[in-house]
């Protein structure tokens, strides 16, 4: 079973390649929209990376309004790669 | 020496841009509004005047300006380019785009001068507009023979930062190709947060036009986002060092 820390290496390395963030600015507290700058097509880009990257579907049940921070996000990917490996 | 043509483009050639601009549009404003048409056509070709006004500025303003453009397709495409100055709006005029629709940021509607040429050329406010929205609007600007501008980087402030997918995602909806244009020169001329204007070489490069049909899948605007970017910022990056060389 892949673990949280894990989760959040591939997360940030995923983040880093193709939205071009730097490591300093993948903090968890970090907001999606206002400190990282992701609008609502970078969302759809941001989905179908992790998607790729997990092996896991996002979009079935994918809200934005609940995923703000990175840290979020890390918990969002937790849960579905928990339920996808049961 | 630097200073001293600093002082007089910031006066003078400074100056001289927003009289131009001012009373321009005091005096087509009435002829616009008389013979206004639904399209927005007349207005954006007003524009076009005005903006190779200022360019004749800029380039009195420079230590000289290469434009380099190259044969594109005919019919509507989505230009991109990178941004670091408000000079860069302009620059699209000197490939001979006549007829743009310019995606820009809210702030710039809020401007009491400009919003009224704004509102009445169509451009869009990128920040009030869902991506559902501007699919619209951008369909039928191109309906009305426009071509779309696009700053992908989205500011001013960072001339490094990425381009987003957002305009290449429109050229996939839309099937137009893209058009990159790199902006060396703007930067050092009259950067974000200042209203000096130094002297500084300016080169414009267009390059040739980009298909989406080139980025299949999902990611194929991202990765055409990324593609585009790479290209301009070599470019951008070499010329900026054979200036310094």
């Amino acid at each position: 079973m892949i673990t949280r820390e894990e989760i959040i290496q591939k997360t940030n390395e995923a983040l880093k390649k193709e939205f071009e963030f730097k490591e300093e600015q993948l903090i968890p507290t970090a907001k999606l929209k206002d400190d990282l700058g992701l609008d609502s097509l970078d969302a759809v880009d941001m989905v179908v990376v992790l998607e790729q990257q997990f092996g896991v579907t996002l979009r079935q049940g994918y809200d934005l309004r609940t995923v703000v921070t990175l840290n979020d996000l890390y918990n969002f990917i937790e849960t579905l790669a928990h339920a996808h490996s049961k | 020496m630097e200073r001293l043509r600093t002082g007089f483009n910031t006066v003078f050639i400074g100056g001289a841009a927003l009289l131009w601009l001012f009373f321009s549009t005091l005096l087509a404003a009435p002829f616009l509004w008389l013979w206004r048409d639904k399209t927005g056509n007349r207005v954006r070709k007003f524009v076009f005047i005005q903006s190779r006004g200022i360019m004749a500025l800029v380039r009195a303003a420079s230590r000289g300006m290469c434009v380099s453009a190259t044969s594109r397709p005919s019919g509507s495409c989505v230009i991109v380019a990178n941004h670091a100055s408000a000079v860069d709006l302009y620059t699209v005029s000197l490939f001979g785009f006549r007829n743009v629709v310019y995606i820009t940021k809210g702030w710039v509607f809020r401007l009491p001068f400009f919003r009224y040429v704004m509102n009445e050329a169509g451009y869009i406010d990128a920040e009030k507009t869902s991506p559902q929205q501007m699919l619209t609007l951008c369909r039928q600007a191109v309906e009305h023979g426009c071509d779309i501008v696009f700053f992908p980087q989205g500011s001013r402030k960072n001339p490094q930062a990425r381009f987003k997918s957002g305009a290449f995602y429109l050229a996939g909806q839309l099937n137009l190709p893209v058009v990159p244009i790199a902006i060396v020169g703007t930067q050092r001329m009259l950067p974000a947060g200042t209203f000096r204007i130094r002297p500084a070489r300016i080169v414009l490069k267009e390059f040739p036009a980009v298909q989406p049909a080139d980025y299949p899948g999902e990611l194929g605007p991202l990765h055409m986002a990324q593609a585009v970017k790479k290209q301009i910022m070599e470019f951008v990056d070499k010329t900026r060092e054979q200036e310094q060389e």
